[in-house]
Formats: C-alpha cells, structure tokens, sequence
C-alpha cells in the first residue's frame, strides 16, 4: 500500500483557561499554572461543583461586528485570530474555495438552543443551536469557501476534526485546513456532569490514588493543516498518523479493558507506518476519573508493549480541565511543542501515584525530552476512541 | 476513489402527521424489548431499526456487521435536539444527559450490533452525508475495514415549535426519516465534489425536507434501478452544495429482493 502524503501542522492558535494564545499557553503548562477557578460566566449556584476551567476574557479581539454573541463561536474565532496572527492568513492569502474548516465539537452550539428555548426568536439563536454553526461562523470569519465540516465524536472531537483536515488535503478538496476543535462551558454541560457526578471538589489528579474525577474547560484549538509540499520551513510539526475505533459497550462509561483504546491506538500506527518502539511520548486523555486513568494505563501497556514503561507519558486535565471537543487539539499541540521546545509538561497535581497506574506519568515539574514521535490518546462519550500520532519538526 | 458497492439499504420514512400546525411527518417511536432501552431515546430506537430494515434487506444476519472489520459513519443535522430540549426543559432524569450526545446515536447500534471498527460522526445537512459515503469508500478502498455502514437519522417532531418560527427556510414538510446504508468494496468510479458557487445538481424530487437523511431517501428510490449503470446524488446546505457521481453502484446480485 502506497504511504499517504503527509501532512503539516504549519502552526496553531488557542484561546485556553491558562492563556490567550499558544505561547500563554505553553508557559502555563511549563511552569505548572492551574486555569480552575470558580465558574463566573453562567449560574451555578445550585451545582454541586461550581468550579472549571474558565476562560475570563475572550481574545484580543476588539470588535465583534458581524460575529453573532454565541460563545462557541467566539471561542473558535478567538483562536483563529491567533492562529492568523502568527501566520497571515487573514486575509487568506489563497484562494477562498480552497480553504476548508474543520471543526469538532461535544455541544456545539448548544448554549444558543438553551436560549431560544428560553423565549430568544430571533432566527440566529435557532440556527446557531445547531451543532454545525460555530464552524460556519468561524468559515466566515476567515473568508473561507471550502468544505466547511463539523465533526462530533464526543470528547475525541478535535482528533477526528484534525484527521478530516488531513483527508481533506488528501483528497486533494483544499490547499490549506484550519482544522481543531472547541467548546464553550455552559449551563447545559455543567448540569449534566453535575448530574453524572462525573465531576470532582478536589483538584483534577490524573493517575494519582486519591483522584475523584475531571473538572470541565472550555477553550478552542485550531491548527493550520497543508500538504508537505506546500508547507513554509518554520512549521509546528507532522500529523502521521490517526485511527478510532468504538467500544461498542456501554453509551457512557469506557469499556473495562480498553480495548476499543487499544485498537486505535494500533490502527494510528499502523496508519503512521510505525511500530510502538517508534513512539517517544505519550499525551494521555488523562481525565482523573477513576476508571478512565486505569482504563487508560492498560491500553497503552498492551498497544505499547515494554515500550509502554520506557516513556513519558502526561495529562494536562489538571491545568485546564477537560475542555472537551478541544482537548485532543490542545493536547496534539502541547505535544509538538515538546518537541520544538524540548521540555514535556507536567502532569499537575499527581503527587500519590496509584500502583495500577504505573506509567512514568512526569509528576512534579517539566521534564527536558526532545521527543520525536508523539502518541496523542482520547475517549469520549458513546465509545469513541481516537489517536493521533505526531511528528516533530 | 473506487467506488463502493451497495449491499443494502434500511429506510424508514415518516407518514404520520404530527399534532398541532407544524406540518411534520412523523415516525412512531419503536418498541425494542429488554431493559437496556428502557430510556432510550426515539432517534436512538430508529437507528437500531433502520440497521434492523438494512440487514432485512440484505438478507443477513446481525453477525454479518459485528466485529472491528466494520466501520460506522453516522450523520445527522439536528436529530439530538429533541433529546438535547428534554434536558434543557428538565424533562429527562440525571441519566439522561447522556443521550444529548449526537455520538449516543450510533453508540447504541455499535452496542446493539457488536460494530467495534472505525468510526466518524458528521454534523450537517445532505452535503455531509454525500461526504459520509466518500469517507466511507476510501476506508474500504484503504483497506481500513471491509464493510461500512453510513447511517443518518433526523427526527423533527419535538422540536415542532422551534422549526415553526422559521417557515420560509425550509421545504415543508418535514419528514422524518432513518436510513443505513451498506457498503461494501466494488467496482467502478466514485466521485465527490462539494462548493459554493455553481448549480447543486440534480436535487432529490421528492416533496419536503429530510436534512442529512435525503440522500439515503433518494438513492433508496434509485439505486435497484441504476444497479448496471451510474447514479448521481447532490444535496444541499448552508449555501454548501456537494454532489456524488457512483457508477457500478452495486456489483451484487440481490435477487428477487430488489
């Protein structure tokens, strides 16, 4: 079989709880800063857990005029604005029709629904429930008029949205993806998790014995994709590889032995054209929820063989929370940074390792590595499993 | 890209006026027995019964689709507002958040039907399912699985009120409707294109508006006939238009069934 044409995360923007742009971003996950505080935006009075991964001021954009006040899609466009600010691409400095945006998302505009349930009749607010519509404004706001895509694999949303941007290229239907994912912290999702009792009072501990669940983020991630061929010399890194698979077992617990994890992390590699001895670091989906750490820890030692004990793995959950549908962007990115920057971050507030996780999980302060070769690991809601794997620069 | 073939088509298309003014089509929420779907949630029971009509029309038995060899893509533009309006509404109990979730939908038929192979889940209208089938043809072409199920589903009903406000945008009635497709690897030539500017294409004649779902409408009424020859579907969205041309669209002989 023919090694597809690889293709090249040219650079990133990001609006995250612990920084404004990508740069604000990595110094934060350095230097170990939380982005948890208490949730300020919606009501939470009557929430068990009133506390998340906020982002307090969005961007530094300053007029808004033609962007509808939804918040998801501010998000997104905050995020390309600073995606635009580190590359010129706005205006697009290639023809509109072959710009394609990308997008994945857990709840879409869904803040927008709760709105015109509550007597909002103005037609935007109906339209932008619909889970497609950040991604259309975002498509707007760039200028784009390609292929304007929506994914929703749960919490594994931003690996799906950046595997599509790459089959986009591939297919040969765009020049240039802005692909990532997002999501916006809202009365809806703060409520359901209530409900679930998914989330945690303590701080988020990925792999610690006394973890007792996620916090939820918000924030957006979004990559410029172009074929290599296309690509400019200063790039961030390479997507090599992607696969996902569905457990297949319950609609909202993990499968018990992560076996749906497991063959996606298999079928990324296999789509890599590399072999688990291959893989430098790993970014885990982490989310510090009892089952889902100790899930995870036995699917990456069984994808990974010895390999598994010989190489760090991390989570940035503790620093952000679980942002959702832009988790595995952030994460992909956090790892192509590793790379650029030779540090890992680390894995905030693991301090009481749990033997069944028994990974080398970088607690304690940033850890010097170039790695070469990234595994970037999510399971979302519904089964979905993906993994992406990243090449350095 | 090569061209899938297709083993079968399960559709389901609503014919029952929903109450009050808004003119829908609606489906009956199926009964399916065991406890597992005690709330489960009406589009999540019309997936699992139009893979039921599929495999009824493929002949096969649900031990064909199980296993890691089978891929699901599954497309929607607005199936999970009804679940997503229960929970707003506090109409649903605590376990009910979950099936806000558009990736509940084809959660359940990968639970139901052992489907544990690669998956994808397309947000949008008739363009994205157009997609969803070019997606699924380059992971057979790739060799990524060795069948693929494209599934949509769209339910309107409880949401009639909200679509109500905004006659003028769409093409009345609305119809529900729940297809899956089968696919498998086949012969001949399968082309996708998809723009802004430009003609649609040809535009699925039947009356009314099915969002992600039309396509499978449509090429339901086509394909027997255009077994030997070449199909074209198009759709429509958000000023997006994409069309598909299929030629050798299956290479099966389905017998007396077709």
């Amino acid at each position: 079989m023919a090694t597809p044409e690889r293709v090249t995360i040219a650079a990133a923007g990001v609006i995250t709880p612990v920084g404004q742009d990508l740069e604000a971003f990595w110094s934060s996950l350095i230097t170990g800063a939380s982005g948890i505080s208490q949730i300020e935006r919606v009501a939470v009075d009557d929430l068990r857990v009133q506390r998340g991964g906020e982002v307090k001021k969005i961007g530094r954009i300053k007029d808004w005029r033609g962007v509808p006040d939804c918040r998801a899609s501010r998000l997104l466009i905050a995020a390309a604005d600073d995606l635009c600010a580190q590359t010129a691409f706005r205006p697009l400095p290639l023809d509109p029709e072959r710009v394609g945006v990308v997008v994945g998302t857990a709840l879409g505009g869904v803040e927008e629904g709760e709105k015109a349930l509550g007597g909002d009749r103005r037609r935007r607010r109906l339209h932008g429930a619909l889970y497609d519509g950040p991604g259309w404004n975002l498509a707007r706001w760039l200028g784009a008029r390609g292929p304007v895509i929506t994914v929703s694999t749960a919490c594994a949303s931003g690996a799906t949205a950046l595997a599509v941007g790459a089959d986009l290229l591939r297919a040969g239907e765009a020049d240039a993806v802005v692909a990532g994912g997002y999501d916006a912290l809202c009365r809806f999702v703060l409520r359901g998790f209530n409900a679930l009792r998914s989330l945690t009072r303590d701080e988020v501990r990925p792999f610690d014995r006394r973890r007792s669940g996620l916090l939820l983020g918000e924030a957006a991630a979004l990559a410029l994709l172009t074929r290599e061929t296309d690509a400019p010399r200063a790039r961030l890194g390479t997507l090599l590889g992607y696969g996902s698979a569905s457990d297949g077992f319950h609609i909202a617990a993990p499968e018990p032995d992560g076996r749906g994890l497991e063959r996606a992390i298999r079928a990324a590699l296999a789509d890599a054209r590399l072999a688990p001895d291959d893989v430098d670091f790993v970014s885990a989906h982490g989310t510090a929820t009892p089952l889902n750490d100790r899930i995870e820890t036995a699917a990456l030692k069984r994808a990974l063989g010895p390999r598994a004990q010989a190489i760090p793995v991390n989570s940035i959950k503790g620093s952000l929370g679980h942002t959702m549908g832009a988790a595995a962007a952030l994460e992909a990115f956090m790892c192509l940074l590793a790379a650029q920057r030779g540090l890992i971050p680390p894995t905030l507030h693991l301090e009481d390792p749990d033997p069944e996780c028994d990974l080398d999980y970088v607690p304690g302060a940033a850890r010097p590595a170039r790695p070469r070769v990234m595994l970037s690991t999510s399971m979302g809601f519904g089964g979905c499993n993906g993994a992406l794997v990243l090449g350095a620069a | 890209m090569r061209a899938p073939s297709v083993r079968a088509l399960g559709l389901l298309s609503g014919d029952r006026p929903a109450p009050g003014a808004t003119p829908i089509l609606a489906l009956e929420r199926p009964e399916r027995p065991g406890d597992r779907f005690r709330r489960a949630t009406r589009e999540c029971l019309l997936a699992l019964a139009a893979v039921d009509a599929m495999l009824e029309d493929g002949r096969a038995s649900r031990a064909a689709i199980g296993g890691d060899r089978t891929a699901l893509l599954y497309v929607t533009a607005a199936a999970y507002g009804a679940s997503n309006r229960e929970f707003i509404e506090r109409r649903g109990g605590v376990t009910h958040f979950a099936y806000t979730a558009p990736a509940v939908v084809p959660a359940e038929v990968a639970i139901e039907f052992g489907v544990t192979g690669a998956y994808g889940i397309l947000i949008g209208g008739a363009p994205s399912t157009l997609r969803a089938i070019a997606q699924a043809a380059r992971l057979l072409e790739a060799g990524t699985c060795d069948r693929a199920l494209v599934l949509a589903v769209e339910i309107f009903e409880e949401c009639s009120d909200l679509y109500a406000r905004h006659r003028r945008f769409y093409r009345w009635p609305l119809v529900e409707t729940v297809a899956c497709l089968w696919l498998e690897p086949g012969a001949g030539e399968l082309q996708f294109e998809s723009g802004r500017s430009g003609g649609p294409g040809r535009r699925a004649p039947d009356v009314g508006e099915r969002f992600a779902a039309a396509p499978l409408a449509d090429l339901s009424e086509r394909w027997r006939d255009a077994r030997a020859g070449a199909l074209e579907l198009s759709g429509r969205w958000r000023g997006e238009h994409a069309r598909l041309r299929w030629s050798m669209v299956t290479s099966h002989a389905r017998g007396s069934a077709a």
